[in-house]
């Protein structure tokens, strides 16, 4: 019987496509904000402040659709960023309380974020669960035992003493430029050159794409997929100590609806839901674009409740142009034998 | 030694007998555990009976279209829909004859909508149904603007429709149990001994060999989606009735606990494995560990993420749950049965 | 198509199929070269070539779920309009696949009746006839089963095959088109797939299989069309041929007929 023929992970005419998209993408990124624009009351859109604060805050989500959008490429899904977010502030909260010194409490939240995400990962490859229902349950789990642990705990904390970790964090360098926007640019370089110039990120597509393959070269598939998980653990340990940076408070809403976004962000930006398929490029500004239509619809004076009809149509949409290029890439000469 | 041990392995080798077991064992712990016993109490077991019915009636249609192979997690955005829909109709002075049928046209038109987007555009199924979830949620909330709308002004308490739907037989039978109990047979006569089932168990277990012999798999599936709706429709009315509004919350958390339901009742999430009395069974179970973790003073949003740890850990069991009911199956071979019986 | 020749033109005798001058491309790729194959009837044919010299997709064709862009298909005699899976079935055309025959986690009497269920009053099952005539089937093509709710799961590889064959055999096919039967089999599995091949035969209906394995098709194949690139080179009877010269043919070091194997 034919054998599906196994794509290489850097595959020429296919380049040429992930390229293609991800210059779509900023296209797309740059038509949204001139119509944003112009559709915002007095132009509110590029009005400075509001440019700071979807630079800023948004990056926050943008952090999190990156490492979403990575483990996407390797083939598999975390519904549970959210959760892990919120256990993370929470974490970072109690350390503090409890009177740890606060870059200990980062230190020890960072790692509590990577084990919940090497969980993740550790069940979904050995159980052999997929990965969306895996999350689904631990996305429950983790947000539970969250809100659970937390009752009472809603003191903010005084975060002026620290003023070396905001200014790591949270506070705009020069009074400007929002640090976390830097964060973002600098974790999608480094992402950028992992996934597109190290060993690694060729594991990753081929993972992502032919893991059967990928096994059969040698490379340790399960490795990679559990180590791109913990990574989005990370992740999500990271963007909380910024987000406790900022606020100075913890909330058990933290993360809210961020896994449905980032997952939309990754296949605005080109990903594929099936795997093997994306860049850190697309991704970076299909994060953008998510981030501006939420900023954007509340510029616009749209009332929130449309904000789920508006992603409910971006994550069905993108996912069909999504499975469109799919079968555009493999109807070429797919039939053999 | 012959005649207990095959009888033994016959029971084994319904994977049923699993999920009826750890219910059963669950029921007493629950008894014995909770502080005065106050599990079985006829209060609570009353309560029980009332409310269960409403996820029960709608895991069991989300339990078969998982069989033949897809996930519908717009079931919550399907019923808060339903609900509103009918109780507007009935604001409106639509007569109440009229109603009914209109909603479960709704609920049978979104179960189309997320059948034909699946089958057509190949995404995962899951995906897809989220962002329905999602687009009917956000129209309902400007729609509604999330104001609870009462029914008792547009429909007096005491009709018969009222009295069908959610009324109490001889005074304690709460009418939702037979509602259950009736849907359950029905969609069980269906799945397992319709060829109609035959054909959700072979688009689940293997889409190709089924299209191969020419059954029309897409249909298949659309159609389960389209029993999705409705059922959900129906649901939301008794639901409707029972707290007499429509509340935009209603449905939260359903699509969870649907799907969690029908994977301790051992449906695989591949597709192809399951049964209906697994799913009616499962979702009882799933709401005994609700009922009974928070009458034993747990704290509400603990209980969601109890459930997330039960769905994985069920997910990990039904594999080995299925190997050995299996191997009971050919121990006890000749007399034995086997799936989709 | 070209209409201007009736529809009914006596085929050459005996022959259950003929598929002449096919031709198919897939977007920019030409698969099939003017293919020209015939069945006899009550033969077994062996198909076989290197991959990607087109075999799957002219099975594919002759079982309907491709359209050949160019040519015709005759069966007994007739020609015939292959548009889909359920017209070749129609017309006794069957095809049995490997992996994709069966639901593995479905009972065996399910399968066998999968998509063509015995229906009592308002479609519920039959299964008594289910289960009896399942076994029935079994029993014709020499695979002694004893019960039909067993899981397919639980056979081996061999009985999985033959549950996929008998299932052809009671729908009254008369030609049983087979995608790499023994693959993935043990010897002693194969053996018995092989062995119920010769039973279709001997019921009265035509094989046509694929194959890579040389050994397995030289044993139980009568005639064997050789197909490279898109064509077929060669079209040998057993006793003209050994395994040796039909390894040769596929290879193409061996011209046979005059006819050499294009470049793309």
């Amino acid at each position: 019987m034919s054998t599906a023929p196994v794509r290489s992970s850097r595959p020429h005419a296919l380049a040429g496509l992930v390229r293609l998209t991800s210059l779509n993408v900023f296209i797309l990124f740059l038509l949204i904000s001139v119509i944003f624009t112009l559709l915002s009351p007095s132009h509110r859109l590029i009005d400075p402040d509001n440019i700071t604060v979807y630079l800023g805050l948004g990056a926050e989500f943008n952090i999190v659709a990156l490492a979403v959008g990575l483990l996407m490429i390797c083939g598999e899904f975390d519904l549970s960023v959210g959760s892990i977010l919120v256990f993370c502030s929470f974490s970072v909260m109690k350390l503090v309380f409890a009177g740890e010194n606060i870059y200990l409490a980062s230190a020890i939240t960072l790692a509590i974020g990577a084990a919940i995400g090497f969980l993740n990962g550790f069940i979904t490859v050995r159980a052999r669960i997929p990965s969306f229902i895996t999350t689904l349950g631990t996305m429950m789990f983790w947000r539970g035992v969250t809100v659970f642990w937390s009752e009472g705990l809603q003191k903010p904390f005084d975060t002026t003493s620290y003023f070396v970790f905001t200014k790591v964090f949270s506070d705009p360098v020069g009074g400007v430029v929002p640090v976390q926007f830097l964060w973002f640019i600098g974790i999608t370089v480094v992402l950028w050159f992992a996934l597109h110039r190290r060993p690694v990120g060729n594991w990753i597509y081929v993972t992502g794409d032919n893991s059967l393959a990928a096994r059969a070269m040698g490379i340790n598939t399960n490795a990679v997929k559990i180590g791109v998980f913990a990574f989005v653990g990370l992740i999500c340990g990271l963007v909380a100590i910024m987000q406790i940076s900022r606020t100075g408070a913890f909330t058990s809403r933290a993360g809210d609806g961020w896994e449905l976004r980032a997952i939309a962000a990754a296949v605005v930006g080109g990903t594929s839901l099936t795997g093997g398929i994306g860049s850190i490029a697309g991704i970076f500004w299909g994060a953008l674009i998510i981030s501006l239509i939420e900023n954007g619809l509340l510029v616009m004076r749209i009332p929130y409740f449309w904000t789920y009809t508006v992603f409910g149509v971006v994550i069905v949409g993108s996912a069909i142009l999504s499975a469109f290029l799919d079968k555009r890439r493999s109807s070429l000469g797919r039939e053999t034998g | 030694m012959g005649n207990t041990k095959s009888v033994l392995l016959r029971i084994l080798s319904f994977k049923i007998s699993f999920t009826l077991v750890v219910f059963v064992a669950l029921f007493l712990v629950f008894t014995i555990f909770t502080p005065g016993h106050i599990f079985v109490s006829s209060a609570n077991l009353a309560s029980l009976a009332r409310l269960a019915p409403d996820l029960g009636i709608v895991a069991l249609p989300v339990g078969m279209l998982m069989i033949c192979g897809e996930f519908d997690v717009s079931v919550p955005s399907i019923i808060a829909m339903s609900s509103f829909v009918f109780v507007n109709l009935l604001g409106w002075g639509v007569p109440l004859a009229v109603t009914p049928f209109l909603t479960l046209l709704v609920g049978a038109l979104m179960g189309l909508m997320n059948g034909i987007l699946v089958v057509k555009t190949r995404i995962p199924s899951f995906i897809a149904t989220l962002g329905t979830q999602l687009f009917w949620r956000g129209i309902l909330y400007v729609t509604s603007q999330m104001m609870p709308i009462g029914l008792r002004s547009s429909l007096p308490s005491g009709s018969f429709f009222e009295t069908l739907l959610i009324g109490n037989i001889g005074g304690v039978l709460p009418v939702q149990i037979l509602w259950l109990v009736g849907i359950a047979l029905v969609l069980g006569f269906l799945v397992h001994r319709h060829r109609f089932g035959n054909w959700i168990f072979t688009t689940g277990d293997n889409k190709t060999a089924a299209r191969a012999m020419g059954i029309n798999t897409d249909r298949v599936k659309t159609a389960c989606y389209v029993v999705v709706g409705v059922v959900c429709s129906f649901m939301a009315m008794m639901q409707a009735l029972r707290i007499e509004s429509f509340a935009a919350t209603q449905g939260i958390g359903m699509d969870l606990r649907a799907i969690a339901s029908s994977v301790v009742g051992g449906v695989a999430l591949t597709g192809g494995i399951g049964s209906i009395p697994g799913v009616f069974f499962g979702t009882l179970t799933i709401q005994i560990i609700e009922n009974g973790l928070i009458l034993m003073g747990a704290p509400v949003f603990g209980i969601n993420a109890f459930i997330g740890a039960v769905v994985i850990l069920f997910v990990i069991l039904n594999v080995g749950i299925e190997r050995l009911s299996l191997r009971a199956q050919a121990a006890a071979s000749p007399a034995g049965k086997g799936n989709g019986q | 198509m070209s209409d201007s020749i009736p529809d009914v033109r006596p085929a050459a005798d005996g022959n259950l199929v003929e598929m002449r001058d096919i031709h198919k491309w897939f977007g920019p790729i030409y698969a099939l070269r003017g293919m020209n194959i015939t069945v006899k009837r009550n033969e077994i044919l062996g198909l076989i070539g290197d991959n990607g010299a087109g075999k799957s997709t002219l099975i594919k064709i002759l079982s309907g779920f491709h359209l050949p862009d160019k040519g015709e298909i005759w069966f007994e005699g007739k020609r015939a309009h292959i548009q889909s899976p359920r017209d070749a079935k129609a017309l006794g055309i069957e095809t049995v696949y490997q992996e994709q025959a069966l639901a593995p986690h479905v009972s065996i009497s399910r399968n066998v009746f999968m998509g063509r269920e015995p229906t009592r009053a308002l479609g519920f099952l039959d299964r008594k006839v289910m289960a009896v005539e399942s076994l029935n089937a079994l029993a014709k093509i020499g695979l002694h089963l004893r019960n039909p709710e067993s899981i397919v799961e639980t056979l081996s590889g061999g009985q999985r095959q033959g549950v996929a064959i008998a299932r052809v055999l009671y729908f009254k096919a008369k030609l049983v088109i087979l995608d790499e039967p023994t693959i993935a089999l043990s010897v002693k599995e194969s053996q018995q797939v092989m062995d119920f091949m010769k039973q279709l035969r001997d019921e009265g209906l035509s094989v046509v299989f694929i194959t890579h394995n040389m050994y397995h098709a030289y044993q139980v194949a009568e005639r064997f069309v050789i197909i490279t690139h898109g064509e077929n080179t060669a079209d040998v009877k057993k006793g003209e041929t050994s395994i040796d010269h039909l390894a040769e043919l596929v290879i193409g070091s061996t011209p046979a007929g005059g006819r050499g194997s294009n470049e793309a």
